[in-house]
């Protein structure tokens, strides 16, 4: 029989060093004809207790080119940077920016490179293209990406992902044509309302969703914001 | 007596000079002149660049590079070695802001090219670098310009206006009588074309010469349509 008085002191405790913690946070990527929308929730969390309220998870990389980023924090921060750093050279030495697909491309190498001590964080790239056209990249942890009509990634992801199927791919909803369109042909106010409507729906189940919505507008005129305000609970 | 210890880099000859380094300063002697001029609010940074036959097309190439938003540098001397110096200057200043999140002040970034440099000298295997640079820069915290010059040896000067290159040192003879503590930006790009004008066989254009300043706006190089207003003042 287990005795906790004498029985605790015989057994080993190990203790290790976790490189890594959650830090929370969800992020959606819609890719339009002319335009892409990319938003994020703006709470970072650390077990049961928030660490801000104010703190979105979108990075403006490129002046065509946002990239989310939510997992393990510190790991968003130093691969943002690390970024930066990396398409500063990219425009030195082509004189010109760098196009959406190619940031897209560098991302994957870039996370690769960290194969066997990844960079904790689940990514997705929004942006226009050359051709004008909008276009969403999302990653897992190690670089493997695709580009995609539409992507959910974080901690609520799993509850986003099935309405954006459902509302945007119509999903085994009786359509026949086989659609290798890599857009959605949605108007941009009504992708924009659909992302507020996920997001308030995430955020009543996830705990780790919630506060605040930052949406990142993307047309060839450049990156517009809007802030939509979530429950705080 | 000093060519019997030219063979090897790392062998001083009985004067105490390294003569591959000399020889080294003799490429660059024999390069396109390149002119550096410190003003009041800003350094500008002037060139020669003649082609070779009219049949080139160095349109894509450019010899004034920038390398970080506010340092920017020319050569004068063998192309392809400041190419890779150019690379290397490029990757210091990034791994500054890595590191300490804040632009690299012009002195660091001297610094540490110049260091390159100096490896050369010291290595096995290896020859010094057949380029001098003239580096400009602005330091955003003390609201300072600054221009620089490194050697192949590794030796770095900060100069008011210099001539490096073909006829450096008519270049520089001319600079000591047209130079004031006083001159504005526009005054020393002007100066700047007159210095190269001194040593040009030929018509200048907006094709065969290269321009750039670095201000309290950063380091850019200038269109060839603003070298050509500028050239048609002179």
């Amino acid at each position: 029989m287990f005795d906790i008085k004498t029985d605790t002191r015989k057994m080993p405790i190990e203790h290790h060093f976790n490189p890594y913690e959650m830090n929370g946070g969800t992020i959606v990527g819609v890719a339009g004809e002319d335009f892409a929308v990319i938003a994020s929730d703006t709470r970072l969390s650390e077990g049961y207790s928030i660490l801000s309220r104010e703190n979105p998870h979108l990075y403006h990389v490129q002046p065509h080119t946002v990239m989310g980023s939510v997992g393990f924090h510190g790991d968003s921060l130093t691969f943002n940077k690390t970024l930066q750093i990396r398409l500063r050279m990219y425009e030195y030495e082509n004189n010109k920016k760098c196009s959406t697909p190619a940031v897209a491309q560098l991302i994957s190498t870039m996370l690769y490179s960290r194969r066997f001590f990844p960079y904790y964080v689940n990514t997705i790239v929004a942006g226009i293209n050359n051709e004008g056209q909008g276009c969403i990249y999302s990653y897992d942890p190690v670089g493997s990406y695709e580009r995609e009509v539409y992507r959910a990634g974080g901690s609520s992801s799993a509850l986003i992902q099935p309405l954006l199927d459902s509302q945007l791919g119509l999903k085994n909803q009786g359509s026949f044509e086989l659609s290798r369109s890599y857009t959605v042909k949605m108007s941009r106010e009504n992708v924009v309302a659909l992302v507020k409507d996920v997001f308030t729906a995430a955020a009543e189940r996830d705990i780790y969703t919630g506060d605040a919505v930052f949406i990142n507008i993307i047309t060839k005129d450049g990156v517009f914001t809007e802030h939509f305000k979530l429950r705080r609970d | 007596m000093s060519e019997r210890y030219g063979f090897s880099l790392t062998t001083f000859s009985p004067s105490g000079k390294l003569v591959q380094i000399e020889y080294a300063l003799n490429a660059v002697a024999a390069g396109a002149p390149s002119v550096g001029i410190k003003a009041t609010n800003g350094v500008v940074l002037a060139t020669e660049k003649k082609q070779k036959s009219t049949l080139n097309d160095d349109r894509s190439i450019s010899k004034i590079e920038p390398i970080t938003s506010n340092v920017g540098m020319v050569y004068s001397g063998m192309g392809p070695d400041y190419r890779l110096l150019v690379k290397y200057a490029r990757k210091l200043g990034q791994q500054y802001i890595q590191m300490y999140d804040d632009s690299i002040p012009t002195v660091q970034l001297v610094r540490r090219v110049a260091d390159v440099m100096q490896e050369y000298t010291q290595s096995g295997g290896v020859r010094p670098f057949g380029v001098s640079l003239l580096i400009a820069g602005w330091d955003v915290d003390e609201n300072v310009p600054y221009l620089y010059q490194c050697d192949p040896s590794g030796a770095y000067f900060a100069w008011k206006a210099t001539a490096i290159g073909k006829n450096h040192i008519n270049g520089k003879t001319f600079l000591e009588k047209r130079y004031s503590e006083k001159l504005e930006l526009e005054d020393a790009i002007h100066t700047a074309i007159l210095t190269l004008k001194e040593s040009f066989e030929g018509q200048m254009n907006e094709e065969n010469i290269e321009i750039g300043v670095c201000n309290k706006d950063g380091f850019r190089k200038l269109t060839p349509s603003e070298v050509k207003d500028y050239l048609a003042t002179i």
